[in-house]
Parts: C-alpha cells; structure tokens; sequence
C-alpha cells in the first residue's frame, strides 16, 4: 500500500511573489532535492498548478517532497499533485504575504499557513519578530513553529537576478529546522561545490541565526476572509457567458463598481499613503492606476480603495508633489478602510497617522528590479496645510 | 463610408484630464501584472469609447487576466475568441449589430465594436484576420496592445520583439549574446499601406503624451469605416523593470524614436511626436530595462543606427522604408 509511506514523505514549499521571485523559488526547490540526493534520498519539486504564467507580485507557489522511499513509490503518491497538501516546512520568500494569499488560479484569500501541518514550521524571510508577523496570521488548532530568518525580503528579478545569497540562507535554515529533509553538511558541500566555497559562511550563518518560537492555537487571528463557493459545472449559463459587472458609479469612496469575486489586495508588499493636503489635483495618480483603484470624490481628492490595490507603485511615481504618495510597508497597516473618510473626519489626525505610518525610510526602487534598491531617509515631515 | 469633417471629430476630443469621465467600464479585479500597462488600454479605450460599446478579444494576456472562473472586470459586453480571430470576430459583432437593426430587433444606434489583440494575435497568426475585417465596410476599430513578447506564456519572442531582446525563446548565452534576431514588425504602417480604404490607422503609447491614445480612439470611432490602432506598452514582467516606472519606460520608447508615434488620418500622416528633430540616445531607453542587460556598446549602437536610419533616410520615417525617391526602369 502506497498511502501507508505518506508519513515517510517530507513535504516543503515556497512561497513567493510572482515574477520578482520566480527565480529565486525555482533555484531553493530544485537545490533541496539536489541536496536531498546528497544524502541518499529521492526527492522532486514542481511548480504549482496554473500559477505559470505568472504575473509581478502575484503569490505564487514551488512545492518540493523529500523521501527516503524509492522514486517510483514517492512519483505514485506526489506525482500528480497540483499543490502541496501538507508542508512541514513553508518558506515565505515575502513577509507582507503573512497578511494572506490570492493565488490567481485559486480564488479566495488564504492563511498563509494553510497547508503547514501539526508541528511544522512556518518559515519567513523577514526583520520583524514572530509576535508582529502573527497579529496577521491565521490560528490553527494545533501547535506549529515559526521560524525568522532574518533578511530582507528579496526581488531578485528575472533577467537580471540579483544574488543576495538569500538562496543558500534558506537552505540552511530548513536544514536548522528539520535535519530529516536536508542535513547542514550536505547543504554545504552541495552549495560549495554549486555556488562556491565562499557561500558556506552564509549558510552556516542562517542555520545559527534562525529565530524559532512555537505557535500554539490560542496564537494568531481569526481568519476575515472567506473562502468564495465556486459554481459547479452544470450552474455555467449557456455559452459560459459570466455576468459583467453592474454598472454603478458615484464620486466618493467605494462609488464605482468593481469585480466582487477577486479582490487582489494580497498582491502588494507596498501600499501608497496619501498626504491629501497636499494634493494639487492633477488626476494624474487616479489616470495612471492600471487597477481602477482610485475613487473621485466630490472636492476633487481621489481616496484609495485598498482591497484593489496592487502596489505597483506607479502613482507614488507620476506624483509630482513631493512627499504626496509615498509607498509604505504593507504590514504596518491593519485594515484597507477609506483613507478620505479619515481624512474628512479629521484632518490633522489623519496627517498624523499618516507620517507616523511613512515613517523617516523612503524606498527609491532601481529601473530593473534585479538592481535592488535604495532606502533614503527624511528628516522632518512637511507640516499639514489645513488647519483643525 | 461618408466623410467626416475633421472640425467635428475635433469636438469629440479630450481637452485636459479633467474632460475624462470619472466612471470606470473596465473596473478593478483584474488578474494583471503589477503595473500593467496593458490593463491601462483597456481601460482608456473603453473609458474613450463610452458605455455603448461592445469588446472581443482575443487570446493573449489580455484574455486570460481579464476572465478565469466566473469572474470579470469588464461592466460593457465582452467576449473571448480565438488567437488567429481578432479580424473576423470583430466583422461578426459589427455584421451582427447592423443586421439586428436592419430587422428592427434592437434600437438603430451606434454601438462601438472594438476588437483588441496581442502581438501574437495581431501582429503574427491574426494578421490575415484583421487585413480581411480592414477590407469591409463595418465600423470596428482593431486594437493591437503590444508587449512585445508572448507574455501571457511566460515571455516568448514573437514577431514584434524589439532586436535582441531576452525572451524565454531568445535567451542570452557565452556565444552568442543576440538571440532574437528579428527586426521588429511595423504593423500599423504595413496595414496603412496595404488597406488605403481605411481611413484611420495610429500608433499609439498609453501614457504618453497624455491623453493622446484616449484621443486617438476617439478619432477611429468617430472616422468610421474599419480602423485600426497599435500601441506600445511597457510590460514590467517580459521587460523586467519596476512596474512603477511603467509610464516612464513607454516615454522613453517614443522620445528614443524606437516607437515612431503617428497617425494617417484619410491619407494625411501626423507624426505626434516628431523625432525627426529631438530625440534621446535610444540607450536610454534599452538600458532600463532587464531584457537588454546584455547588451554591449556594439549592440546599442546597432539598434540606434537602426533608429536613426529610420528617421533620417526613410522617405517616411516609421511607415515607408524606402530611401530613395521613384524611379522607373527603361
């Protein structure tokens, strides 16, 4: 019987952003099974079902299983899989993918640790601490470890890749959490022989660094979202016509329209804040937004419609107010409310929140991503322009 | 066909951002890249042409980021067709709504039928398609949004990649670091040239100048008569650049003349950004991007005596690439 060598079978993934990450998910996933070979054990690792063709910053997906059963019995059970059922590790190559996930070919925003299984470990590329990440995580009903592997989290790019050795870092942080998938002298002879002997000092340095805490039930939220129930085969219209979406418009926040079914919030790593006493109404962010998220409101502000917000970034860019748009780290924000409506509430609180959230650190993103980027810092916020 | 005076399109026109309608018909929740330029055609074009407007679309990334189960952006009617379809199921939809009026089965209006495609499906394998629909008299206006790459698939060369650009098909390698070594297609002037019964063909760049596609869409819609309109947009995936700099890199393409930007309105040709007199070394415009990462001086400076040969030698740089003037064997 097949089924009884499941438990036998280790199962990884890698979770990463579309495109910017491609690469870099692709090399962690065939390195553990060619360091899995290494240590006489049969391994494959494969992309998810209909994540490819990918697109910038969709959460995407690269499974891997580790065995000591023969190829033929672990080809038998994992071969045709479309997506990983359990991990016991799952790497996240982005920690803004903590507050959840859209696969495009899977609808519904998803825990990140959906598929992480009793006493496996969570493990994110990040330089915030385990209590931070799990105010977005969601609770499981078993205990489970996550694991920080301190680092930026890396856009290495896809012609030009930019080798931040976060790669061989990984690999030895999974061989930090579970020696039974891929053992640390393996790792270093693979990566030495591989990538060079001078990589061995970052792989150690990962396995020693790593920062593991246990995560019990009570640790974590309760899932917001949920999962949509998809219509079976025989409920499609004729010719499988999709109903458009209702056309509805009005100036002011959420006043258009949009497609309910796929909100792709989970896209972005990013969000753009809005100093609105600044704006010189230009339109030009509203113009330029390739995902129709910004709403007309009737003084002539555009307010940010968060859920639909990719992060692209190209608004902050077109702005021509400095310090106007200024895209911040998606994870210092709870909730994709109206900023307008802050804003109209109470103007010089909202100005406030808004530079407490910018913070000093302005990121100045290079052409081609695989360059990396700058970080700038601002020394004093320009003071609000109205009044209480 | 009837002639349309120039005076009355010219109404019709956007004259400043604040002109634009507000109401989105191509909404968000779209499965597109981060700073999708593409998504930004349709949007204008759909924002330009108004709410009685019909779409199709044919398979390219366009298709499949805008439909997968169940779902969709799109608040005007749209349809999927074929690769190769985009040209002749645009004349079904016209050929459809002209003889429903003629029937009395639904109101006699103008109702706008836009047809888009891909590189793939407008500029390689629908090609013949679109040269067919250009030869009706049915008013449809054809879209060519081009990414240069097969980027629905993961980046593949197609017959619109600019020279030497990396794709999936082209990679770079030790020996040799051009691998796409075609020039690029020039559809928009090749369908001017062989369709003169049309009376409106542009090339276009969704952001720059401002407002100048938007315009341009206007204009094919109000012209009448089949149209066609092709535009160049940055696409930060096949690209690799930040998609926040988008709206940049279309900018480069046509200040760099790599994209001569034009239009032939009933036989007269406008260049709407004349690089005949300024243009920016193309390198600026190829060096930011990822694909052209490989390049050495030798082959910037290939493609910019390309450039250049157009703008200077052409008899009508972009369209005709004929350098001398007419002579006639004896």
């Amino acid at each position: 019987m097949v089924a009884s060598l499941e438990p036998l079978i280790k199962g990884i993934e890698v979770n990463y952003r579309g495109i910017f990450q491609k690469n870099l998910a692709k090399r962690i996933g065939g390195d553990i099974v060619y360091v899995a070979h290494l240590g006489g054990k049969t391994g494959f690792s494969n992309g998810r079902y209909s994540d490819a063709p990918e697109r910038n910053g969709i959460p995407c997906k690269y499974f891997a299983y580790v065995s000591s059963v023969s190829e033929e019995e672990l080809e038998a059970i994992c071969g045709a899989k479309m997506d990983i059922s359990q991990a016991d590790v799952s790497v996240v190559l982005d920690d803004a993918m903590v507050k959840g996930v859209e696969p495009w070919g899977w609808h519904g925003i998803r825990p990140i640790n959906e598929k992480v299984r009793e006493g496996g470990t969570l493990l994110v590329v990040s330089k915030k601490k385990p209590e931070e990440l799990l105010k977005f995580v969601a609770r499981q009903p078993f205990n489970y470890n996550i694991a920080i592997l301190p680092g930026d989290s890396s856009f290495a790019g896809l012609w030009v890749y930019k080798d931040d050795l976060t790669d061989v870092r990984v690999l030895g942080a999974i061989a930090a959490i579970d020696p039974d998938i891929i053992h640390i002298q393996q790792v270093e002879e693979y990566v030495a022989k591989k990538y060079g002997a001078n990589r061995v000092q970052a792989v150690r340095d990962a396995y020693n660094s790593l920062i593991i805490k246990e995560v019990t039930p009570q640790e974590g939220i309760d899932w917001p979202h949920q999962i949509p129930e998809l219509p079976k085969w025989h409920e499609f219209k004729e010719g499988i016509a999709v109903p458009a979406v209702e056309r509805r418009f009005s100036l002011g926040p959420r006043g258009q329209s949009r497609n309910l079914h796929f909100k792709r919030g989970t896209t972005k790593s990013l969000r753009p804040v809005v100093r609105f006493d600044l704006c010189v109404k230009c339109t030009l962010c509203w113009i330029e937004c390739p995902d129709e998220c910004f709403d007309p409101t009737p003084d002539g502000l555009y307010d940010v419609h968060y859920e639909y917000c990719t992060g692209c970034g190209k608004c902050a860019e077109v702005c021509p107010v400095k310090e106007c748009i200024i895209m911040v780290d998606e994870l210092r924000f709870d909730n994709d409310a109206s900023p307008w409506k802050a804003y109209k509430e109470n103007p010089v609180s909202y100005i406030k929140w808004a530079e407490e959230k910018k913070g000093q650190e302005r990121i100045i993103h290079q052409v081609v991503t695989g360059r990396g980027l700058e970080v700038k810092t601002v020394e004093n916020p320009i003071p609000p322009k109205v009044k209480e | 066909m009837s002639f349309i005076p120039e005076e009355q399109i010219k109404k019709k026109l956007f004259k400043g951002v604040h002109d634009v309608p507000g109401e989105e018909l191509y909404t968000s929740g779209h499965r597109t890249c981060q700073g999708c330029e593409s998504a930004l055609v349709m949007r204008q074009f759909v924002k330009a042409a108004g709410p009685r407007t019909v779409a199709t679309g044919s398979t390219g990334c366009m298709y499949v980021a805008n439909t997968s189960y169940m779902t969709t952006p799109w608040v005007v009617p749209w349809m999927h067709t074929q690769l190769g379809a985009g040209g002749s199921s645009a004349v079904g939809m016209a050929a459809g709504l002209r003889a429903m009026m003629r029937k009395g089965k639904i109101t006699n209006e103008k109702i706008n039928v836009i047809s888009f495609c891909g590189d793939i499906g407008g500029g390689d394998m629908g090609l013949s398609g679109i040269s067919g629909a250009l030869q009706t008299d049915y008013d449809l206006l054809i879209i060519l949004y081009d990414n240069e790459s097969a980027a629905n698939t993961d980046i593949q060369a197609t017959g619109l990649t600019t020279w030497g650009a990396q794709t999936t098909f082209t990679p770079t390698g030790t020996k040799h670091r051009v691998m796409q070594k075609r020039w690029k297609k020039n559809v928009a002037a090749m369908l001017a040239v062989g369709h003169p019964t049309v009376k409106y063909v542009a090339t276009a760049c969704a952001t720059f100048p401002p407002l100048d596609f938007m315009n341009k869409v206007t204009k094919a819609l109000e012209t009448g008569g089949p149209t066609f309109i092709h535009s160049l947009d940055p696409c930060p995936k096949g690209w690799d650049y930040h998609p926040r700099y988008s709206h940049e890199v279309g900018e480069l393409a046509i200040k760099s003349g790599i994209f001569p930007l034009y239009e032939i309105a009933n036989g007269v040709v406008t260049y709407n950004y004349d690089a005949r007199k300024n243009r920016i070394p193309v390198k600026e415009y190829l060096l930011n991007q990822g694909r052209f990462a490989h390049f050495t001086n030798a082959e910037t400076d290939f493609v910019q005596s390309m450039v250049d040969e157009m703008w200077e030698e052409w008899e009508l740089p972009g369209i005709l690439p004929v350098k001398s003037s007419l002579k006639v064997s004896t």
